[in-house]
Formats: C-alpha cells, sequence, structure tokens
C-alpha cells in the first residue's frame, strides 16, 4: 500500500515539474489572451487578410499531407509486404530525410530553382515548399502506414484473395484497415507542415506560421501574434483530435521488422519500375540536396565552405552538445512516460506530450518567451534550459512512444518472474526492465539527438544572447550572406547530421550485434 | 463432383522443404481428413490446393482444371471454386457479418445477393446478427460466420485448417453436426486439417496421414486403426 503510494506520488511529482515547465507557458497565454481579449479586440487581428492566410497556408499543407500520405503508403507497400530486392537499403536510404532538418532542404531546393528558372518567383517558391515539405514527411507515412500494413494478418488478405483478384483485395480489404493510419499519417503531416516555419521562411512565401513569427519578432506586436496563434492551435488541436486515441498509442519508429504473420507478396515481372521509382525517390529526397549544396558551395569565384567552416564552428560543437544533453534528458523523460503509460497505464504525461508535440514550434517559443521572461523565472530565459526544454516540447512526445512500444514487446511475466524471485523494484527495472530496453532507448537517443541538432522553430525564437547554434546561424545569415556561403554552410550542417547519423547507426550495429550473440 | 489431384509435389520455404514428391487424389463430394503432427505439411497441402502459393514442382488439378504447374498458378484462387476456412477464421473486422458473407458474392457479380446471403445466416442461425461486427459475435459465432462466408459460393469443395481447435468441445461438435447435416444434404469436397485423430476417425471418409511433408498412409477409419506402421501407431496413441 504504503510502496503504491510513493509510487503515484512520484509520478504525480514529475508529472506536475513536466505540466510546470512546459504546459504552463501556453496556459498562461491562452488565459492572458483571454483576459485582454475585450481591451486588446483580438477580433480586429483575425482580419479577412488573416482569415485567407490560414485557408491558404491548410491547403498548402492538405496538398503536402495528401502527396506524402499516399507516396509514403506506396512505398511502405513495396517495403513492407513484398520481396523486393534492396527493400532494406531503400528503407533506410528512405527515412533518411526524416533526420535532417527541414530549412537544410529549403536551402538546396531554392539553389535548384535558382538554378533551373533564374529566379525563385512566388510560383516557383510555392511548388517549392510543397516538393521540400512532401519529400521531408513522405518517410513519415512509410512507417506509419508501413506498420500498419505489417500488422494486418496474412488470413484476412488470404481470405480476401479466396473471392477476388489481387488489385480489389487491396482496395476492398488491406486500405480500409490501415485508414487509421492513414488517416493519421495524413493528419500528423497537415500539422507539421502547417506548423513548420522554416521553409516557408526560406522560400520567401507568407504562411500563417511565418506571419506568426514575423509579428512576433519583426513587428513585437505580441497580440497580433498570440491571437493568430492561438488560432493556429484552435486548427491543430481540431484537426488532431479525432486521431488524438490512435496517435497517443503510435509506435512511429518501432525497431520490430515486419511482422511474422503479414502476407508477404512476390513482385515478378515489373521489379525494374519499382527500382527505378525508388531510385528516383532516393535521388529527389537524399542526393540532389547534397549534390546541389555541393555544387552552389564549389561553383562561386571563389571556394567559401573555409568562411563557411569559420563561421559556423562555434556554433558546431555548441549544437553538438546541446543536441546531446537534450537527447539524453528527452529519453529519460520518454522512458519515464512511456513506462506509466504501458505498465501502470496512466497516461497524464503521455497525454502532455502529445499536446506539447502537435503544437507549432512558433507557438511553443512564443509562450516560453513570454512566461520565462519575467523577473522569477528569468535565470531560465537567459540560460541554454530555455531551449532544452523547447527540445523536450518539441521531441519529447517521440521518445515516450518509441521506448513505450518498446516497453510493449517485453512481455509483463519477465517482470514478474522478477518480483516473485524477491528482486527489488530498483533492481527489476535495472537489471531486467533497462537491458531489453536498450535498443529501444538507443533509437530514442539517436532520433531525438538528430532531431534537436537541426530544431529551428522553437529555438529561434527563445535562444538566449551569445548563444550561437547551427539553424540558427544559417537562418539569420542566410538574409545577408551571398547564396553560396548559406549553401556552404547548410551542406557543413548536412555533412555534419549525416556523420552522426552513420556513427550512430554503426555504433547500434556493434551494440545490439554483441546483444544477439549473448 | 470432381477429384482434386496433386501430382509430384515438391515444396519448400527458405530453403526448407516441406513436402516431397507428394501425390494423393482426394475423392470428389467426400470428406477428406488430413492428420499429422505440426510441421508435417498438411496446411501447405491446403494453401497450394487453394492458390495461396505455388508449389515449387508437381501439378494440382481441381475441377477438371490444371491450376498449377511447375511453379507457376495458372488459375488464381478466386477462379477456384474452392472456399478456405482459416485456423484464425479471417472475418474482416471491418465489414459486418452480412457484409463478411456478401462480399465474394459481389465480387463474382452473382444475382439475388440479398436473398442468397439471408438464405444462408438463416441456415447457420445468424440473421439476428447479421449487422454486428465480428468482434461483438461469440467464438461459436464467428466460425458460423467463417463457415457461411465460404458455403455462399457454392464451392466445389471447403477446404478447412484446423478451424475448430480453439473452441469448447459443446460448441464444437453442434457446429460439426451442422456442417455434416449441410455436406449430406448437397455434397461437397471437404478436405479437412487436423492434428487430433479422434476428430479425424470421427468425421472422414478417409483419412490422410501425414509426417515430414510425406504421406505415411491413407485410407478409412478402420484401415488407419489397424495400420501397422510404427510412427501411425504411437501418433494414434498418443
Amino acid at each position: 500500500m504504503g510502496r503504491a503510494i510513493n509510487k503515484y506520488v512520484i509520478h504525480n511529482l514529475l508529472t506536475l515539474v513536466l505540466l510546470l515547465l512546459l504546459l504552463v507557458p501556453v496556459l498562461m497565454v491562452l488565459v492572458q489572451w483571454l483576459l485582454n481579449a475585450g481591451k486588446i479586440n483580438a477580433i480586429s487581428f483575425l482580419d479577412r487578410g488573416a482569415l485567407l492566410l490560414i485557408v491558404n497556408s491548410l491547403l498548402l499543407s492538405a496538398t503536402v499531407a495528401l502527396l506524402a500520405t499516399l507516396i509514403g503508403t506506396a512505398c511502405g507497400f513495396f517495403l513492407y509486404k513484398t520481396h523486393l530486392k534492396g527493400r532494406r537499403l531503400y528503407l533506410l536510404l528512405l527515412i533518411v530525410p526524416i533526420l535532417i532538418s527541414p530549412y537544410i532542404f529549403a536551402v538546396a531546393w531554392k539553389d535548384l530553382l535558382f538554378l533551373l528558372f533564374g529566379s525563385t518567383a512566388s510560383a516557383f517558391s510555392t511548388a517549392g515548399v510543397i516538393a521540400v515539405h512532401t519529400l521531408i514527411y513522405f518517410p513519415l507515412a512509410l512507417l506509419i502506414t508501413g506498420n500498419a500494413l505489417t500488422n494486418i494478418s496474412s488470413s484476412l488478405e488470404e481470405a480476401g484473395l479466396m473471392v477476388t483478384s489481387f488489385r480489389k483485395m487491396i482496395f476492398k480489404i488491406v486500405l480500409p484497415l490501415i485508414r487509421p493510419a492513414f488517416m493519421s499519417s495524413f493528419l500528423l503531416i497537415l500539422v507539421f507542415s502547417l506548423g513548420d516555419f522554416s521553409v516557408p521562411a526560406f522560400f520567401g512565401i507568407k504562411t500563417f506560421t511565418v506571419e506568426i513569427f514575423t509579428q512576433f519578432s519583426a513587428f513585437y506586436n505580441y497580440d497580433a501574434a498570440i491571437t493568430k496563434s492561438l488560432l493556429l492551435v484552435g486548427v491543430c488541436l481540431i484537426l488532431l483530435l479525432s486521431e488524438a486515441r490512435y496517435l497517443s498509442g503510435a509506435a512511429f519508429f518501432s525497431i520490430s521488422t515486419r511482422g511474422s504473420n503479414s502476407k508477404i507478396y512476390e513482385m515478378s515481372g515489373i521489379g525494374y519500375v519499382h527500382h527505378t521509382s525508388f531510385a528516383i525517390l532516393i535521388i529527389l529526397s537524399m542526393l540532389m540536396p547534397v549534390f546541389i549544396l555541393l555544387y552552389q558551395s564549389l561553383s562561386g569565384r571563389e571556394i567559401v565552405i573555409d568562411s563557411a567552416w569559420k563561421l559556423l564552428k562555434p556554433a558546431v560543437f555548441q549544437s553538438i552538445k546541446l543536441a546531446f544533453w537534450g537527447a539524453l534528458l528527452i529519453s529519460i523523460i520518454g522512458l519515464y512516460a512511456g513506462y506509466w503509460q504501458e505498465r501502470l497505464k496512466s497516461p497524464f504525461t503521455n497525454v502532455l506530450l502529445l499536446i506539447l508535440f502537435i503544437l507549432p514550434s512558433t507557438i511553443l517559443g512564443i509562450a516560453f518567451i513570454r512566461f520565462y521572461n519575467q523577473p522569477e523565472t528569468g535565470f531560465i530565459y537567459s540560460s541554454l534550459f530555455i531551449v532544452l526544454l523547447g527540445y523536450i516540447g518539441k521531441y519529447g512526445f517521440i521518445a515516450s512512444r518509441i521506448t513505450g512500444n518498446g516497453i510493449r514487446q517485453i512481455p509483463v511475466s519477465l517482470e514478474e518472474a522478477a518480483e516473485v524471485s524477491g528482486v527489488r523494484p530498483v533492481n527489476k527495472f535495472i537489471k531486467i526492465l533497462l537491458p531489453l530496453l536498450s535498443p529501444s532507448l538507443f533509437v530514442s537517443f539517436v532520433l531525438t539527438f538528430v532531431l534537436c541538432l537541426g530544431e529551428l522553430g522553437t529555438t529561434i525564437m527563445v535562444y538566449p544572447p551569445g548563444t550561437e547554434l547551427m539553424p540558427v546561424k544559417i537562418f539569420t545569415i542566410s538574409a545577408n550572406a551571398p547564396q553560396a556561403l548559406t549553401s556552404s554552410m547548410a551542406l557543413i550542417s548536412l555533412l555534419i547530421t549525416f556523420f552522426f547519423i552513420i556513427l550512430f547507426f554503426m555504433a547500434g550495429r556493434v551494440m545490439f550485434k554483441k546483444n544477439s550473440d549473448e | 463432383m470432381s477429384d482434386i489431384q496433386l501430382s509430384h509435389i515438391d515444396h519448400a520455404y527458405g530453403g526448407q522443404t516441406v513436402l516431397r514428391d507428394f501425390t494423393h487424389t482426394f475423392a470428389g463430394g467426400k470428406i477428406t481428413c488430413i492428420l499429422g503432427p505440426s510441421g508435417c505439411g498438411k496446411t501447405t497441402v491446403l494453401r497450394l490446393i487453394a492458390g495461396l502459393e505455388a508449389p515449387g514442382n508437381g501439378s494440382i488439378v481441381v475441377n477438371d482444371e490444371r491450376v498449377t504447374e511447375n511453379g507457376k498458378i495458372l488459375v488464381p484462387a478466386y477462379k477456384r471454386r474452392t472456399g478456405f476456412i482459416f485456423q484464425d477464421l479471417a472475418l474482416w473486422p471491418h465489414f459486418t457479418v452480412y457484409q463478411n458473407v456478401a462480399f465474394g458474392l459481389n465480387e463474382h457479380h452473382a444475382k439475388n445477393v440479398g436473398q442468397k446471403v439471408k438464405d444462408m445466416l438463416d441456415l447457420f442461425n445468424l440473421s439476428n446478427e447479421q449487422k454486428k461486427y465480428p468482434h461483438q459475435l461469440s467464438g461459436g459465432q464467428k466460425q458460423m460466420v467463417a463457415i457461411a462466408r465460404s458455403l455462399v459460393l457454392r464451392p466445389q469443395a471447403l477446404l478447412m485448417d484446423e478451424p475448430l481447435a480453439n473452441i469448447d468441445i459443446q460448441v464444437k461438435s453442434r457446429i460439426l453436426e451442422h456442417l455434416l447435416s449441410i455436406h449430406q444434404a448437397d455434397p461437397f469436397t471437404i478436405i479437412y486439417v487436423t492434428h487430433d485423430h479422434k476428430e479425424a476417425l470421427d468425421i472422414g471418409n478417409s483419412i490422410v496421414v501425414m509426417n515430414q511433408g510425406n504421406i505415411i498412409a491413407s485410407g478409412n477409419s478402420e484401415e488407419i486403426i489397424h495400420s501397422q506402421h510404427i510412427f501411425l501407431k504411437s501418433f494414434i496413441k498418443t
């Protein structure tokens, strides 16, 4: 009884700390706005122009979400449900773009449009935003729908094949069965695209998020920024509310391979079509950005890589250091939230992280600035801790789901066996659960490290004076520097990200090969 | 009612042979039980007849038509006029009972779909459940829906892969009784896979006993019971 009470006290205490540090700032903005709504004449900020802008932003993001989900689902089918040769390599190469900060792609694509058309006129820029967002986010749809496809019992598909053709079976049995995953993928990408500020800002496209950032950072019109932010939060919450139940348990990055009971199809005869399609996708999403950045960096009258490195060097080391601490903190919080969600059926922390996860990064930034830029909380505002809080808010949910999914795959009986053998709860956790969970914790750390390394949306709003971080440095310098310098800095940033992805990939292989040998 | 002939079938999964030179003719209109321990290849025989897999070698004739030959599927599963009851029943969770039963008829562009489904649901006492989804049914009702879904297409052969393995004995005998009475009224070929020798001896007109991808004995109940084969004697004893 006493131990149970202790558990709940500890849990509630930690959840309370997270609630205070992360969600209260957002709620305070809402409360302050409600109290002042009459005085500031909030409705005046939501004029016809603002509403038109949100409709246009929604249309742009819906196009992205539809394209990304369709491409991701098609890729998911061929990579998870067929014997296509090289599918593991394709999968690995296709999911890399999701680990790379969107602004790097934006720089590369902007360069490409400039090279092709000699300008980055508005029409091309809109296409550029759609192309970049689609290429960044389709791997998310691939992972979500791919995971759903592997969870369909083979007999359901075979029962369909007994009465109808393969094509009809796919449309009438398989696709309806993965509808929740398809919808979640669509809505998640819609919200991500809607909330992303970096890509439209690089292309000079005015979206609702860019407008909020401009009102806040350029015009210091806090009331307009907050009023518009709350409208955007409302739209995001409405969009995701219907799928919240599915999302709160979503696996996202499952470290398990395809399900043992999943039906796998032979794709004889048309393999070259698939190989060509995958090659085009990999060129567009991976190779082309690298090539363009490289070309822009080296084709100028003078080689600017050297000066780009000199400018970026202090930011690189600070970014790596901060990403490391961010990933470590996030992985611990993810373990905590995942454990309570999966084992103790207490979803509060997970739901808290889900709410923060779906908030656009600029809104999180505004909330943190408003809340922490006070005499009582100024020590947080002026330290790097505020950036770490931003990272936790953005990526805590991803870590929670990766770890939670890992915990779900460990039979409870393994812990119970330790319990009845008289193993103390601490030892049960350290000696039984943690070793079994180490692959999930590793994936959680690696993924959040790479994401933190490239985070721009919240970081650009909250980074304290005197701090230099890689994404912020590139973004701020891009406004006035020659294009070749921006491209060189983006290339360096991309190579650093690749370096860590390869390093962690190799470390993972060594670590978990050793485990399986044992 | 035509026979189902399997000639010189070889089949492997990932390099591991599961059927070796398997040759057998399943008599049309009769109930044949395939009996054998787990992993002996009995489910594979059903899957090859159904057309869910192509054998590495050999040929299969269903309803006087060559359906597979030397690794190639000549007639796809949905054109073979066979029904398949899966071990996990495979009721489509997004369809109601009515939709599960009607789906195949609609795909075959059958006439009077509504009437045919109604008759089949009446036959299996499922009329009151037609608007329910699979998860709202009891275990026995799910078995009935799975059988009704296959029989509504009037298959020449019904392939059953241990469909009654996970239900209690009373429900099991009620379902079997029901199935046998339908079979008696309008005979069709049934190939019934089981590892329960008592069940096989009770319902099979003939029994095929398999071990390690081969037939080790076949015949009627009497012949099987009195077989002197060492494996068979030990298998039936256990």
